[in-house]
């Protein structure tokens, strides 16, 4: 049976709908080439030929800020991947073994989680250097600890559970209870932190880009794009507007979508 | 007491073993910092005499011992990129970043409480609504965004503040003050937003308690009901919520104070890291954990004083 879902989740739907579909375009057609310069058209303003208008080198912002938005969403999914990849396996093996690994890990992700993620991500960025992949590593590792720890206590909660116990008397071993039988119940939390973690992502990204040490050139991205507009805030405001706009859209579906989904 | 003391060791040991994690992952990165100092043309012997010179052919635990030995002094080593020591870099820095945080800190409690208390007294009204929504937009914009925002709105065409006109405080704390609202609503507005969401939930599952009908029968207005006793119940999951919150403020005022061009912490960090100025990105990376963990560990002790029922082992 279908229920009806809530306002928020609808309204999440919808934006996150949108920001995905416009991505999606983005990635292959752009009205103008986002890479063009046009002497003619530097700062131009709104038109039917620029939907957004020209930013200081004469490119289409528009194209700019679809591909832009292409790349915020896929720094966001690698981040997230990665930090739920190795979160999981930490989390489930330290879970459910526990002993002295287990108290060593968590020490270390307690001192880690100290640090707000950005920071983490700075320090990464600084060892690492910057660019698109060394973003989604950096920003990556900052993300394990708080998929590690939500893993780890549901394992804790589920791992003396009846239906372990009759795995395990069933003559399962310790891995195929751990990802077959425990992990698939822990779906719920995970998915809902992953989509907590996917918006912690998309704002770091457009952080670290603003502040010139994440995505470089000539990767577009909305972060950078927002820096670039602040100097020609005044005489084009819709320079940095619209890039704006594209991320708190983004944001702002999938925090109404996550939400919604927690509610019902 | 005794609580107090098993904090405070828990502390010294999270700040030990955060400062080693930081140490630890500046030291295995590829790149030699006498290499660095001297640059590339410079002679094998050189490098060597300044390798023995900074003690980089200790063991790392003895060069470890002596950083945090040098740390507690207040001496934090010497910028490669600048040669002065990193200790006269950060040290008038670090209160413009302070003060950034604790006007946000301010505006977040004072914008908040009053906010989640009306949409909890209006709940279902139209008031009501219209935070709320607000609320889950206001979410929704990265600091630096609101930051531009401001800039252009409060800056630009209503001319309350010169953009990029910033004061230092030792010149004119007034004019410095004045400066740094704007950037500290920029770094508070999401906390806020945050915060009146929270606190909304908070009061309306109190106002279901058994104490507040007692309230009301002693003849208690609704105002009085709610800012007097439930006020203090539902802050207190809201203080567990600005405790985490702090670190994120940190983050976001690095960022906000590269907007609104204001020489701060945040500022420094980014030079060093564009520079690979390692001793400086890793005195300021500690400070700010220091920081962090320091103000968790208050806000610890003020969540016990403000609820007496709870008692940490």
């Amino acid at each position: 049976m279908k229920k009806k879902r809530n306002l928020k989740y609808r309204i999440g739907m919808i934006l996150t709908g949108i920001t995905v579909l416009f991505v999606l375009l983005g990635f292959v057609w752009t009205p103008c080439d986002p890479e063009t310069m046009d002497k003619g058209a530097k700062l131009a303003g709104v038109s039917l030929s620029h939907l957004m208008g020209c930013d200081q080198f004469g490119r289409d912002i528009f194209s700019r800020v679809l591909k832009g938005s292409g790349t915020t969403l896929l720094v966001a999914l690698g981040t997230v991947s990665f930090g739920t990849f190795f979160g999981v396996l930490i989390g489930a093996f330290t879970g459910y073994f526990g002993g002295i690994v287990d108290e060593i890990f968590m020490r270390v992700n307690d001192v880690l989680f100290a640090f707000p993620s950005i920071l983490l991500g700075l320090m990464f960025i600084s060892l690492l250097g910057s660019g698109k992949y060394n973003v989604i590593i950096a920003l990556g590792i900052a993300f394990i600890p708080s998929f590690a720890r939500i893993v780890r206590s549901e394992f804790i909660r589920c791992k003396n559970m009846d239906y372990v116990q009759s795995a395990r008397l069933a003559g399962a071993r310790d891995l195929r209870i751990i990802f077959l039988h425990i992990l698939p119940n822990t779906t719920t939390v995970l998915v809902s932190s992953i989509m907590i973690g996917f918006n912690n992502a998309v704002l770091a990204e457009a952080g670290m880009s603003y502040l010139g040490i994440g995505v470089q050139p000539p990767d577009a991205s909305l972060g950078r794009m927002l820096s670039e507009a602040q100097t020609y805030l005044f005489s084009s405001p819709g320079y940095a507007i619209f890039p704006g706009l594209a991320l708190i859209l983004m944001v702002l579906g999938f925090s109404l979508l996550s939400e919604g989904l927690k509610e019902d | 007491m005794k609580y107090f003391a098993k904090k405070l060791i828990g502390l010294f040991a999270t700040l030990l073993a955060v400062s080693f994690l930081v140490f630890l992952a500046f030291a295995v990165i590829p790149g030699d910092p006498a290499t660095a100092m001297l640059g590339t043309q410079a002679t094998p012997e050189r490098i060597e005499a300044l390798r023995e010179e900074m003690g980089l052919n200790e063991p790392l635990l003895v060069r470890y011992a002596a950083w945090v030995a040098d740390f507690v002094r207040g001496d934090f080593g010497i910028s490669y990129s600048y040669r002065i020591p990193v200790t006269n870099m950060i040290v008038d820095k670090l209160p413009v970043t302070l003060t950034l945080m604790a006007l946000s800190f301010l505006l977040i409690v004072f914008v908040s409480i009053p906010l989640g208390i009306t949409c909890a007294r209006y709940r279902g009204g139209v008031l009501d609504h219209c935070i709320v929504a607000a609320n889950q937009v206001v979410m929704a914009i990265p600091a630096f965004f609101s930051g531009i925002l401001i800039t252009l709105v409060f800056g630009l065409l209503l001319h309350l503040f010169t953009p990029g006109g910033y004061v230092s405080y030792q010149k004119d704390w007034g004019r410095f003050l004045g400066y740094m609202l704007f950037p500290s609503i920029a770094v508070a507005l999401p906390k806020i937003a945050m915060t009146t969401k929270l606190l909304r939930a908070s009061v309306l599952s109190e106002t279901r308690l058994d104490y507040v009908r007692t309230a009301y029968s002693r003849g208690n207005g609704t105002r009085a009901v709610l800012y007097r006793h439930v006020l203090k119940n539902a802050l207190i999951p809201v203080v567990t919520f600005l405790g985490m919150a702090l670190a994120d403020m940190v983050a976001g005022s690095i960022i906000v104070e590269q907007v609104f061009n204001i020489p701060g912490l945040g500022r420094i960090l980014l030079t060093s890291i564009s520079n690979r100025d390692y001793p400086v990105v890793q005195a300021i990376i500690v400070c700010i954990a220091f920081l962090v963990l320091t103000i968790n560990f208050l806000v610890d002790l003020v969540y016990q004083m403000v609820d007496p029922r709870i008692t940490i082992e």
